[in-house]
């Protein structure tokens, strides 16, 4: 379905090594601590790339959807919680190019560039899935908002410069009077609530933010009042391809690991592990080459400027689902060496790959309207879709 | 058959029940962050005939057999199943030397394992995949002054808390894993030692550690059953570990879904509590299935155990259920509750690293389905 370019190849491989020799060998650390690595922000000042998706007029790297997957797989590979630092970063930015003015995108582009990294804030701790009933405010006072209210499970909210946060402009309006913003880090009545302590991911930062009286000025309004629901909408969409990466390349790393094991366990190929789990490994190398295709074919339909809403949601779900089957496999067939070594972190950095920007509920919530939608539609979408 | 638990097997899991309520809730979240070995509780448990359950009764057992056992950790695992491994891994050791122990070896160690005076372990896997076999298998060499023991058992159980141990040597390196005995090997015995402690997923509070062995001299008493009899000994010792496992994993993914349907209850999102939508409930509902089934095969095989049948078929298919369908309980589970779930405050998160350790298979990892398949081809 997709074949990468030379270029694509070279980035693939390039990344590869940065994650081999800067990723790889402390995740576990990071991971037993549950600190975040300041490393990662070296890494955006030296390469930039927290600004991957950043156009290039405004000095970023441009890649396009499926460049961006290629990077995040590999972080994926190397450290799923790693990975969603950048993959967070690149999210609060994907807001920005969504429905941000050339002036509103320069503001948030620049200190990524400078190496800074970026923060999305829409969950609430009474709207996760249900992302609409948010409680947060922005009462506009003159040339300005004034936002009141918590954000919680907040990625990167402790470490970074610029947010895209969402607040409800309207109350009376639920989902309708949600508008999105620009919020610089620092604005009195700004301040970083608790730090959650995760399951996995374990070295992303997650945080609360608090908002008690902040002002911003009006210019930082994203598009117009009551976008927001739309704006986080399209994002979302854009980013969950993201977290489609970080599981293949989540299960691949737990693929690796799992035969590595087994090669050393069985070190006469004379005397190979027995056909249950040799096939074993065959279908977890099949699982995670078809999630990853499905990956690349919705990034290609992005690139190609076609919608690419519902496939988005598909590679997401299947990425996800397969992250999660591939590592807790991998811990059972590898038994106590598992259980006691890094491999046990992939099968729970895995389990968020289901939860988060979108659980996998609501991604088939999405699928599933679209595979009920009225004949014409199905039919365009069955063409759309090559069959 | 019957599957009908008697009013003596229901009391045993109710006063379980009732006792992992008081004891065990308070001390799981600790114990799941500390990982230190909760002795208080080992004590108290023994108070409970917990660790002698299966026991004869002259030697000090409850002589309760192995569906109370079961009854036993699956409702202590509802509450804290680090403590119940713990219980899982002494009861092994107890299992071996009562079904092939000789008279004075059952008179010297039962009635201490029963009354917990002394705590067992039970090693059998080594580094390499077939114990016997690889660089630093544990060899045992018939010698003047006895039989001498010089390698490591990985990954054992309780290692370094237990008293005494179960382990499994290989008494003739050129026959390799064809000439496997098992001997008992006290804690103190000169030359044994225990490796650091491994960092583990769950099951926080039962250690795990490499037991090394350094010129360990063992009397001819310390030999376990026959010579080279060791692979029956520990395949049908593995298989009564297999049930308690599967009670361990049951006892946990019952709590999870429990958990995650008070969750769903009191979860607003889309102006109504979660539980109300059909896509969390079928997720509870498919948990709850699967809980259930692996039960009934459970009890089924320790039914056959306590009536001295044949029941290795059994316990192996109950692992291979389990081995596909455990860990999913916490994955769905967990997915139930979000990103509330994911908190390690919470209580699934536990639960899903320990379940992890209750389901997973330790070399070969295809021995369920070999040892059903010979069932069905033989």
């Amino acid at each position: 379905m997709s074949i990468l370019t030379a270029e694509q190849k070279q980035l693939q491989q390039t990344t590869k090594e940065f994650v081999a020799e800067h990723i790889i060998p402390v995740a576990a650390k990071y991971d037993k601590n549950g600190e975040f690595h300041p490393f990662l922000l070296d890494a955006a000042r030296q390469s930039n790339i927290f600004a991957m998706a950043v156009p290039k007029e405004f000095g970023g790297l441009d890649y396009s959807a499926l460049d961006q997957a290629i990077v995040l797989e590999e972080w994926g590979y190397g450290c799923a919680g790693m990975g969603t630092t950048l993959a967070a970063s690149v999210l609060s930015a994907d807001s920005v190019l969504v429905a941000g003015t050339e002036a509103q995108k320069k503001m948030f582009f620049e200190p990524m560039l400078r190496g800074e990294i970026g923060s999305f804030g829409l969950t609430e701790p009474g709207a996760g899935s249900d992302a609409g009933s948010g409680k947060s405010t922005a009462v506009k006072v003159g040339d300005e908002y004034v936002l009141n209210g918590t954000k919680c499970w907040i990625t990167n909210g402790g470490y970074a410069s610029v947010y895209v946060i969402y607040a409800l402009t309207d109350p009376t309006k639920g989902m309708k009077g949600l508008s999105a913003f620009i919020v610089e880090k620092g604005r009195p009545g700004f301040t970083i609530g608790t730090t959650d302590h995760k399951l996995g991911i374990r070295s992303s930062n997650t945080v609360e933010l608090l908002f008690k009286d902040v002002h911003i000025p009006a210019s930082n309004l994203l598009g117009k009042e009551g976008d927001g629901m739309k704006i986080a909408m399209k994002t979302l969409d854009m980013a969950r391809p993201a977290i489609a990466a970080l599981s293949v390349g989540l299960a691949q790393r737990a693929l690796d690991e799992c035969v590595k094991h087994l090669q050393q366990r069985y070190p006469d190929p004379k005397v190979p592990p027995g056909q249950t789990l040799q096939f074993k490994l065959a279908d977890m190398h099949i699982e995670v080459e078809a999630a990853r295709q499905l990956l690349y074919y919705a990034m290609n339909l992005r690139d190609a400027g076609l919608p690419f809403s519902v496939e988005s949601a598909v590679s997401k779900t299947l990425c996800a689902d397969t992250a999660m089957r591939i590592t807790t496999i991998a811990v059972q067939l590898m038994g106590s060496y598992g259980y006691t070594s890094e491999i046990s972190k992939y099968m729970r950095d895995a389990k968020i790959m289901q939860i988060y920007e979108g659980t996998n509920q609501i991604q088939r919530l999405v699928i599933s309207r679209a595979v009920l939608a009225p004949a014409p539609a199905a039919v365009a979408a069955a063409q759309k879709a090559g069959k | 058959m019957s599957i009908h638990l008697t009013e003596e097997q229901e009391l045993i899991g109710k006063n379980a029940r009732d006792f992992a309520k008081e004891y065990l809730d308070p001390i799981a979240m600790e114990l799941n962050e500390t990982g230190k070995f909760p002795a208080d509780m080992v004590k108290k448990m023994a108070e409970q005939d917990f660790l002698g359950l299966f026991l004869p009764a002259e030697f000090g057992g409850a002589e309760a057999g192995f569906v109370s056992f079961v009854q036993v950790i699956e409702n202590l695992s509802r509450s804290c199943a680090a403590v119940a491994s713990i219980i899982v891994n002494h009861a092994l050791a107890a299992y071996a030397i009562q079904r092939w122990g000789t008279p004075a070896q059952k008179k010297e160690y039962l009635p201490g394992l029963a009354a917990a005076k002394s705590l067992g372990g039970f090693a059998v896997y080594e580094s390499g995949p077939t114990p016997g076999v690889g660089p630093d298998a544990l060899t045992a060499i018939k010698q003047a002054e006895g039989w001498v023991l010089n390698g490591a058992k990985a990954f054992v159980r309780n290692a370094g808390k237990a008293d005494v141990y179960v382990v499994l040597a290989c008494t003739d390196p050129a026959a390799g894993a064809k000439a496997l005995t098992a001997f008992i090997v006290s804690a103190k015995t000169i030359g044994l030692s225990v490796g650091e402690p491994a960092e583990t997923m769950g099951l926080k509070g039962c250690p795990v550690a490499d037991l090394v062995f350094q010129n360990v001299i063992l009397p001819e008493t310390a030999l376990l059953g026959s010579l080279n009899h060791g692979t029956a000994i520990v395949s049908e010792t593995l298989a009564v570990g297999s049930l308690a496992e599967a009670a361990q994993t049951i006892g946990i993914g019952q709590a999870a879904v429990e958990h995650a349907a008070a969750y769903s209850k009191t979860r607003v999102q889309f102006g109504r509590p979660i539980a109300a939508l059909q896509a969390i409930q079928t997720l509870l509902a498919e948990t709850m299935t699967d809980c259930h089934l692996a039960r009934l095969g459970l009890i089924y095989a320790a039914q056959l155990l306590d009536q001295g049948e044949p029941f290795q078929l059994e316990a192996a298919m109950v692992k291979q259920f389990l081995a596909r369908l455990g860990s999913k309980m916490l994955v769905d589970s967990v997915q139930v509750e979000g990103g509330f779930g994911y908190s390690e405050t919470m209580p699934l998160p536990r639960l899903f690293r320990d379940i992890a350790g209750t389901t997973l298979l330790d070399a070969p990892a295809d021995f369920p389905e070999k040892t059903i398949a010979a069932a069905l081809l033989t």
